[in-house]
């Protein structure tokens, strides 16, 4: 084999650097490789280069990107049902608006007297009153006031036996007394007044103990907080320090460097 | 036993994503690297990467084996990277720094039998031969790559590039000669001296 196989066929070089392709052919070229200096420093000068190119690697990197199929779309419902594109409270407007307009539409009528609640729409035929109701209604020239009268007698009826519970056989007779004599309005009132002040007062009681709740967790995630705070300062001195030590060395290093080349 | 990525790529034909997402785990190392030796710019190799994978699983009924599935994906890579370098309309490597970066070397993690002269040498060169990779044609560049880091054979790249066997070589002697010249110049790589 002569120099010319080189000059002349790139194919056999590649072929012999890359250890690739027909063996006899790789094995005649080293033979010539071992007795041709040119040749021999033009290998040599190829696998150098092939050792820089091994040096060369890329930065390292995350690469979690991962092919999810979408799951079977649902039939979609209808969007006048959903109102996806509207606040909450807008919907609640809306459907409290349709609730109104259909009450005003259908004549709903809502009353509570003594027998009790009635719902009754405009379109339904009124049910026939007793007459002594009818007449009474008729007497006081209007409805309301009959209802309003039948509401104060349920309501002093149902704080009778309140007053009833009382354990004290004075005060209990002292009560029934009260009980079958009628409650005048401005006792009435006061009882009114009591059981506001007493609802008051559960809610002052139920906002302190929300409060002080509040504030408990408030102080525990600021505990919390601090301590992470502490933990993750102790972490970066710690990476600081490494850091500092490293970039000493490397110092170091550049100064010797300057020191031989001086 | 592994499976193979045939196996793999004929169940994700069938439809089953997690296959596919094998093959990603399998190829997302090889894919990226090449894409970065492309173009030089980390997070957009990281996008071609990306890029290369989704377009592969969407092709992927069209493909009929008649290449390597590695092969397969190298091409698209390729092509995704040309795409690029054409859209951007800039040098294709990284625009690497001039000189040594200090606080980038100090971030460094050296192995431990590594010093600290060998990690600059090993920046020094890897620098020198991205800069060098900037003067090199795309098929020459893509020869290179192919053969030295995804051991592909001569005929294997012949087909991916679709040209002669012969052609493939011409192109790794002419690329390998000017990466040698850039190298000498700079004094990175010495003694290796002789024709060019």
């Amino acid at each position: 084999m002569s120099d010319r196989q080189f000059c002349g066929n790139v194919d056999v070089l590649m072929s012999y650097l890359y250890e690739e392709g027909d063996p006899r052919e790789r094995e005649a070229f080293a033979a010539h490789v071992a007795g041709c200096e040119a040749c021999a420093t033009e290998v040599a000068a190829m696998r150098a280069v092939r050792g820089g190119l091994a040096a060369w690697a890329p930065p390292e990197t995350v690469l979690d990107f991962r092919i999810v199929r979408e799951p079977e779309s649902r039939p979609r419902r209808v969007a006048w049902l959903t109102m996806p594109q509207l606040p909450a409270w807008a919907q609640l407007a809306a459907a409290s608006l349709v609730v109104g307009v259909a009450v005003g539409i259908s004549g709903l009528e809502v009353r509570y007297d003594q027998q009790g609640w009635t719902v009754r729409a405009g379109w339904s035929k009124p049910e026939s009153a007793p007459s002594g109701v009818q007449q009474a209604s008729t007497a006081a020239d209007a409805p309301w006031r009959a209802e309003l009268a039948a509401f104060e007698q349920k309501l002093r009826s149902e704080l009778r036996p309140a007053d009833a519970g009382v354990s004290d056989p004075g005060v209990r007779q002292a009560a029934n007394a009260g009980a079958r004599r009628p409650m005048g309005d401005q006792e009435f009132m006061a009882r009114v007044r009591e059981l506001i002040d007493a609802s008051e007062t559960r809610q002052q009681r139920e906002m302190a103990v929300r409060i002080s709740q509040v504030m408990r967790d408030f102080d525990t995630q600021r505990r919390t907080d601090l301590t992470r705070v502490v933990d993750g300062m102790g972490a970066l001195e710690g990476r600081t320090g490494a850091a500092v030590a490293q970039q000493r060395e490397l110092l170091n290093y550049l100064v010797r460097v300057s020191q031989k080349q001086q | 036993m592994t499976v193979t990525d045939e196996e793999l790529v004929a169940r994700s034909v069938a439809g089953d994503s997690d296959s596919f997402n094998q093959l990603i785990i399998r190829w997302e190392r090889p894919i990226y690297a090449l894409a970065y030796r492309q173009i030089g710019r980390e997070d957009d190799a990281r996008d071609v990467c990306q890029e290369a994978f989704l377009r592969a699983f969407r092709a992927l009924p069209g493909f009929k084996g008649q290449a390597k599935f590695s092969s397969w994906l190298y091409r698209i890579t390729l092509n995704l990277c040309r795409d690029w370098m054409r859209r951007q309309r800039r040098a294709p490597f990284v625009q690497v720094p001039e000189g040594v970066d200090v606080s980038d070397l100090a971030a460094v993690q050296a192995s431990p039998s590594e010093s600290i002269e060998d990690v600059i040498g090993r920046k020094d060169l890897g620098r020198h031969l991205a800069r060098a990779m900037q003067t090199l044609p795309h098929e020459q560049r893509s020869a290179i790559l192919l053969k030295e880091y995804h051991d592909l054979t001569f005929q294997e790249i012949a087909e991916l590039q679709g040209c002669p066997l012969s052609t493939v070589k011409t192109r790794l002697y002419q690329g390998l000669t000017v990466l040698r010249r850039e190298l000498e110049r700079s004094g990175v790589v010495t003694g290796v001296g002789g024709r060019s």
